[in-house]
């Protein structure tokens, strides 16, 4: 039971550790997590995912990692692109494996481990300062036991020329493994950020991923933040990524995911001034059982905001897929616009989509809509091209690519929209 | 090239064709005229191969094969086209590799290797000419944002590229204002040789001004049940349908 490993290793690590302000918050953590423990379905916001099959079983934190591990780095995605390249197997940081090419020294590309002693008044100012912990089990469980993650400073004014990719690998070649990567990325005034995080899994045992991530962006900042899971064989991912905005900040954000057995997405915006921009967009392509949760919540607490949120779904064979998007329009937070959509194609008759847009208006003087489709390839589009002689199959793989693109051209990195539209073309 | 014989065809149970008798040679022009409700529109999704009109009698030959036993890319690779009446958008899908796939399967159907990229790109420009087609058009979306005339356009565009043997205009002139059916009469008329043949369908005498065919039929009833030459059209022009549906019921 994974309630007892985590007990077992948190004894283990209070026994070793010095009572300093972290570990502090850490126990704070523990004594939350052992409260409220996992979800379960009876919890509204859990309703449709069933968590019964991660916490039945155990898994164990570990730093091994075996030669499986460098062979998927050798065929990972984007492994050709100019980029800074964290890579963390097992939640460990993997210098020999990693590369930093970005040269101003100003900004900081790092682990959240180095980041504790060598940036202590960044990361005492930010950490744990925007990812809840109350009620939130997972959450707490990654605060008293995280491995280690990125950090991520950059300054004023400043860009990071290429992007930074972090690269989780869980691998279970040898055990049933657990892993808690932490990342707490910093955007200051004016500066600018494109961070692409990818998952993936190697070994035949279970593995379990449970991510928290902090992204603070200060007035003026923009972020491109990308994120990829294509974890392969017994998979399970938790995710929870807090952004929190300053006035005039602009993020972009896009959630791809390409395979898991089960995999849930919290991805929250929270936004501290006017002039905030917003925009949420992710894909999903679930097939065999596999089990897709998206969650997410845009807070406006100031006027003069603009939230653009698309989700799309392919959803093949006995798969199922959730979408619960949350805005909340506050009280002050007049001239909001804010729009959200979801759109699932079903493949197969066994597939199902839970979908729940939902806007919560306080303020009287906005702008927002929502709403969601289920339904099947149309018809008139396949008939229009077979009758220009394309196959049937060969329609149906544009007409996919074409619902997919929508969310791939949001992407700003060509090579990454090149790779994923390969992944589309193998998925469908 | 195309033998209608006795087709009969119905949708959700209503009887539309009603023992329906055509007969094209290569190179000839047939105008299908008629009153609304007639079997028009469903002549046409019939020969394409719409899933939703049943065939209950009847043959349709094209060029020794059973149409009615195809599916719609076969017969589209056969070199039978639609130009749609309601020519859909499709977002996302670009003109260009549209056409390009098109052409290919139906190179790869005659066992033929895909067309070479700057071979494709010559042929879009020439037929661009033809036809006259706005260039930018080619890059965008698939009808996506396009006017109704630049819709039409885009159709005869597709059907020089596909070079078919056989041609039916479903209504083409349907929503266009005088300029546009012109110049979508212009680009068909450019199209027409020895070999291909046309179906032209339509409700008005105006689009037969400029698209000359070389026979006229009524349809009413599901049948055809008068033909004649181009003059057929002006008198119906003049006169309505009112006096053919009269002698439909004299005789009957």
């Amino acid at each position: 039971m994974l309630v007892e490993n985590i007990k077992a290793e948190f004894n283990l690590y209070k026994n070793q550790a010095d009572k300093s302000d972290f570990f502090l918050k850490r126990e704070q953590a523990f004594a939350e997590f052992e409260k409220v423990g996992f979800p379960t379905t009876k919890n509204e916001e859990w309703k449709y995912t069933n968590l019964k099959n991660i916490t039945n079983q155990s898994f164990q934190s570990t730093c091994e990692s075996t030669i499986e591990t460098e062979l998927m780095l050798s065929h990972a995605f984007l492994k050709d692109l100019t980029a800074n390249k964290l890579v963390f197997v097992n939640g460990s940081f993997r210098p020999e494996l990693s590369t930093i090419i970005e040269t101003d020294e100003s900004i900081v590309i790092s682990t959240l481990a180095k980041a504790k002693t060598a940036h202590s008044e960044l990361f005492n100012k930010h950490f744990g300062k925007y990812a809840p912990i109350e009620g939130q089990g997972l959450n707490a469980m990654n605060t008293a036991l995280l491995s280690d993650g990125a950090f991520i400073y950059v300054p004023n004014n400043k860009t990071i020329t290429n992007p930074v990719i972090i690269v989780n690998i869980a691998d279970s070649t040898d055990v049933n493994v657990l892993c808690q990567p932490r990342n707490l990325i910093i955007v200051e005034k004016s500066a600018s950020l494109t961070l692409v995080e990818t998952f993936y899994a190697v070994g035949n045992n279970p593995s379990f991923t449970n991510v928290v991530n902090e992204v603070y962006a200060n007035e003026n900042a923009h972020i491109e933040h990308y994120k990829i899971q294509n974890q392969e064989g017994e998979s399970y991912h938790n995710n929870f990524t807090q952004i929190f905005q300053e006035a005039n900040t602009n993020i972009n954000h896009v959630t791809l995911t390409l395979s898991g057995t089960l995999v849930r997405n919290n991805l929250h915006f929270f936004m501290n001034g006017q002039n905030c921009n917003s925009l949420l967009y992710g894909l999903y392509m679930p097939h065999g059982t596999e089990l897709v949760d998206n969650h997410t919540r845009v807070d406006h607490a100031f006027p003069n905001c603009h939230s653009d949120e698309l989700y799309k779904g392919i959803m093949m064979d006995k798969s199922v897929a959730v979408f619960n998007g949350k805005i909340m329009v506050h009280l002050d937070a007049q001239k909001t616009n804010a729009y959200q959509r979801n759109q699932n194609i079903l493949l197969s008759n066994e597939a199902t989509v839970n979908t729940k847009p939902q806007l919560e208006i306080f303020a009287d003087d906005v702008k927002c809509t929502h709403g969601a489709t289920i339904g099947q390839l149309d018809e008139e589009p396949m008939f229009y091209l077979r009758s220009r002689g394309i196959p049937s199959d060969v329609a149906r793989k544009m007409l996919l690519n074409a619902f997919a693109d929508d969310i791939a051209e949001r992407i700003k990195i060509p090579e990454l929209v090149e790779l994923l539209e390969q992944e589309i073309e193998k998925k469908i | 090239m195309l033998s209608i014989k006795n087709l009969k065809a119905e949708i959700e149970g209503k009887k539309i064709l009603n023992g329906l008798n055509l007969e094209v040679k290569a190179g000839e022009v047939h105008a299908i005229m008629g009153p609304n409700g007639a079997g028009k529109s469903t002549l046409s999704a019939v020969l394409a191969g719409r899933a939703d009109y049943e065939v209950t009698e009847g043959t349709v030959d094209f060029d020794g094969k059973d149409l009615l036993e195809l599916s719609p890319e076969d017969r589209a690779r056969e070199g039978v086209f639609l130009a749609f009446q309601y020519p859909i958008e499709i977002p996302g899908v670009s003109n260009t590799n549209f056409l390009k796939t098109a052409i290919n399967e139906k190179r790869k159907y005659q066992g033929l290797e895909p067309m070479e990229a700057t071979d494709f790109l010559k042929m879009m420009r020439e037929k661009m000419e033809l036809v006259e087609m706005d260039k930018s058009l080619t890059s965008r979306s698939l009808n996506e944002g396009f006017s109704g005339g630049e819709k039409k356009r885009n159709e005869i565009f597709q059907m020089a590229m596909l070079e078919p043997k056989l041609g039916i205009l479903d209504e083409t002139d349907s929503g266009l204002d005088i300029d546009a059916l012109r110049l979508v009469s212009e680009g068909v008329n450019k199209l027409r040789n020895k070999e291909r043949s046309f179906i032209v369908i339509t409700h008005y005498q105006r689009l037969l001004d400029y698209i000359v065919p070389d026979f006229v039929h009524v349809l009413y009833k599901g049948r055809i049940v008068k033909s004649g030459d181009a003059s057929l059209a002006k008198e119906l022009e003049e006169k309505g349908y009112d006096w053919i549906k009269q002698e439909v019921e004299a005789n009957s």
